[in-house]
């Protein structure tokens, strides 16, 4: 599929690709992006994969809980609360970018 | 286990199964948390439901008998699962139980996957690998009101055929929307064609992803069948439904910089000011219901070794524990609304940080709360911690949370020793700053160990921590009933097991050896008496004679049997005035700082076999209790000696 590719390519040549790559931890809030890689080692991703934090799926920061505890992502149509370090572990890109990518394919 | 065969299943036929088995076709509930699978449980078995546990491990099975149009077909509701991966306890059950690899289990005639409509595309993620299981399949899609409420589209007949297997489109709370599933479970009697296993043979990566002796890595995996969940999502004419509007406002609220902290406290606050000031009037009737039912017994039975030993030991033992039925109710009351509700996973955020400083996760927060009222459902409810550490170092520190049944015990030696009267005025008073001393006492010592088992033995990397915040929603009285059943029952299949074994071992070493003339002899004298003078020099150091030394052998078993050990040895009868005068005895036998001491013994020492027993079925074997028993002794005997020294 084409995000596979995508993150392939991102994985060997990372500050070449066209689209920029950040981490999910650094996306302000409201703003859609979508997921490129995970940077989380071995079975540890499994938690993440199996609600929907897959890399191509679409994450929205919503709101931040109280004295720099977790932050609440929409994936998908639910929410979940992710920890500072670990939404520093998924890269993403803006999603609004992607979809100008996707349409000039 | 293959699952690339379903026709051979198909055409073994589940009425041949049935047969085979010689009991009603078997049907499992699988499908993730929060996708209204056990509401939908609840609303097809009604209270016609059993609670046991898995032999050898304390996962709850649950299971009840649903009558269909043609027949009983018996239901059992798995735990809800993100996947079938062995990676946590609930996940291991699910799976082994749908391959019928469970001890005591036959392999389910069908399965009934049940998912959340308004969020088909991660949710076909979680059933792909079950229908690859080959089981005759339904399909149950949730959340139809919410979907459509929140403008959400799904053709469930064109996702029928594409699939291959029946889908039914419903409101779990609603009956007359579950036709359909009634419909399926009838068909296994009659073998009608709603009864079909998926057609599509899917990879075989539904445990750890191994598909023809390759290894494929896991994120590849997840992928695949992500497309797949949207390409199905796409010919079912899906469209996803908008966030929903209220939750996002009680959000606002529950997760604010200001108000969520303060919701946060508020809500703990009342479910501590329920367990121990609503919940004593419900405790002291039935105290005297057990109390009176005690007396017309002994008046009706004849006098004798029998009367003695049900009225003295079974009566008074059983009832001791049978008292606190009241305050795990109210505590297990808050919990379902709290879950049902959706408020607890946002508990659970606001709790994280807190947590994570003591190298624990917010989920730990809904089993230490547990822990104040017992330790046993506590250490159950520690398998929604995902990460195996966490979960370890949550059931290890559960104890340390002041438990209901150390109240008995603070209550009578704080009345024997702290003298009533105001400390701040009319808002706090000597005794109950006390009292308050000793839960904080409990809770530094839980997050102290936390912080110390985390830092050495289990030191490792932390699984990232994902938390799933499931939409608000109005919680139903008939879920809640249920669950508040459930309880009852299994509070009081240990109170009947366990407590009920060690009263009556305890009354029969009270009465022997026998008096030259055949009484019971003096308890001194007792096999009971003889035990305690046994450890007496043990004990000594803290301050404790013989008698109280009797009290903790016994309170090893459940640390409120001490109060009515206490009682029998200083010779007070089970009447009105027992309280004033076993607070008399103590103060005669304990000087201030030996009182003390025992409260911090109390504190600190894991004296509850149950708590012990149920360690070592979670932690799967003797190494977690063992060590959990000697840290806890040993934190207790040096606070305890440390109190009489210093006092």
């Amino acid at each position: 599929m084409k995000s596979t590719e995508r993150s392939d390519t991102n994985r060997s040549g990372g500050a070449r690709t066209e689209v920029p790559l950040r981490m999910l931890a650094d996306v302000p809030l409201e703003e859609e992006v979508i997921l490129v890689r995970i940077d989380v080692a071995g079975e540890d991703v499994e938690p993440l994969l199996e609600r929907g934090i897959v890399p191509g799926c679409k994450l929205c920061p919503v709101r931040h809980a109280p004295a720099g505890g977790p932050t609440v992502y929409r994936v998908d149509g639910a929410l979940v609360a992710l920890r500072r370090e670990t939404a520093s572990c998924l890269c993403v890109r803006s999603a609004l970018e992607a979809a100008g990518v996707l349409d000039s394919n | 286990m293959n699952p690339a065969t379903p026709s051979a299943t198909l055409a073994a036929g589940p009425a041949g199964e049935v047969a085979a088995n010689g009991g009603h076709p078997l049907v499992a509930l699988v499908g993730p948390p929060n996708s209204g699978k056990s509401t939908l449980f609840n609303n097809l078995t009604g209270l016609r439901q059993r609670v046991a546990n898995y032999p050898g491990v304390t996962v709850e099975r649950r299971s009840g008998v649903v009558e269909s149009a043609a027949g009983p077909v018996e239901v059992i509701d798995l735990p809800g699962v993100h996947g079938l991966s062995p990676r946590s306890l609930d996940q291991m059950v699910t799976r082994n139980a749908l391959l019928g690899e469970l001890e005591g289990d036959r392999r389910p005639d069908a399965v009934v996957v049940v998912l959340d409509a308004t969020r088909l595309r991660s949710h076909l993620m979680v059933a792909e690998p079950v229908l690859g299981l080959g089981l005759p399949t339904l399909v149950v899609l949730t959340m139809a009101d919410e979907l459509d409420r929140r403008d959400g589209a799904l053709r469930s007949a064109r996702l029928s055929g594409e699939l291959g297997v029946e889908v039914a489109l419903v409101n779990a709370r609603d009956g007359a929307t579950l036709q359909p599933v009634r419909r399926f479970l009838a068909a296994l009697h009659t073998g009608g064609e709603e009864v079909r296993a998926c057609p599509i043979v899917i990879a075989a990566d539904h445990h750890g992803g191994h598909a023809s002796g390759r290894p494929l890595p896991v994120i590849d995996i997840f992928a695949a069948r992500r497309e797949r969940a949207r390409e199905l999502g796409r010919s079912a004419g899906f469209r996803a439904p908008r966030p929903s509007r209220s939750t996002n406002r009680l959000d606002a609220l529950a997760l604010h910089r200001i108000w969520g902290p303060l919701i946060f406290a508020g809500v703990v606050t009342v479910v501590f000011q329920a367990i121990f000031a609503w919940a004593v009037p419900l405790m002291d009737g039935t105290e005297a219901a057990i109390a009176a039912s005690g007396e017309y017994l002994a008046g009706v039975l004849p006098d004798g070794w029998f009367r003695s030993m049900l009225i003295d030991g079974v009566w008074a033992g059983v009832g001791s524990v049978m008292v606190f039925l009241p305050q795990i109710l109210i505590l297990f009351f808050f919990i379902a609304i709290l879950e049902d509700s959706g408020y607890m996973a946002r508990a659970a955020v606001i709790a994280d940080r807190l947590m994570h400083r003591v190298g624990l996760q917010g989920r730990s927060f809904l089993p230490l709360l547990s822990a104040y009222a017992c330790a046993v459902p506590a250490i159950m409810s520690a398998r929604t911690v995902e990460d195996d550490r966490d979960r370890i170092a949550t059931i290890f520190i559960a104890p340390f949370m002041t438990c209901s049944a150390r109240l008995p015990v603070y209550a009578l030696l704080i009345a024997a020793f702290v003298p009533a009267g105001p400390l701040l005025g009319p808002f706090l008073g000597r005794q109950a700053a006390v009292l308050i001393g000793l839960y904080g006492l409990g809770l530094v010592a839980a997050l102290l160990t936390a912080a110390l088992l985390k830092r050495t033995l289990l030191r490792g990397r932390a699984l990232p921590f994902v938390m799933e915040l499931p939409p608000y929603r109005w919680p139903s009285a008939r879920s809640i009933g249920v669950r508040l059943l459930d309880r009852t029952k299994i509070f009081v299949r240990r109170a009947g097991k366990i407590i009920l074994a060690v009263t009556v071992v305890l009354w029969v070493l009270t009465q022997f050896p026998r008096m030259p003339g055949g009484g019971a002899p003096e308890i001194g004298d007792s096999a009971l008496g003889r035990i305690g003078q046994v450890v007496e020099p043990a004990i000594e150091p803290l301050g404790f004679d013989w008698r109280i030394g009797i009290g903790l052998v016994t309170s090893l078993a459940a640390r409120e049997v001490i109060v009515g050990t206490l009682g029998t040895i200083y010779g007070v009868e089970a009447q009105d005035g027992e309280d004033l005068e076993l607070r008399a005895a103590l103060q005669r036998d304990l000087d201030f700082g030996a009182a003390v001491a025992l409260l911090v013994f109390f504190v600190f020492a894991l004296q509850c076999m149950s708590t012990v027993a149920v360690m070592r079925r979670e932690t799967g074997g003797w190494r977690w209790p063992i060590l959990q028993f000697g840290y806890m002794l040993a934190l207790a005997y040096a606070g305890a000696w440390a109190a009489n020294a210093l006092l």
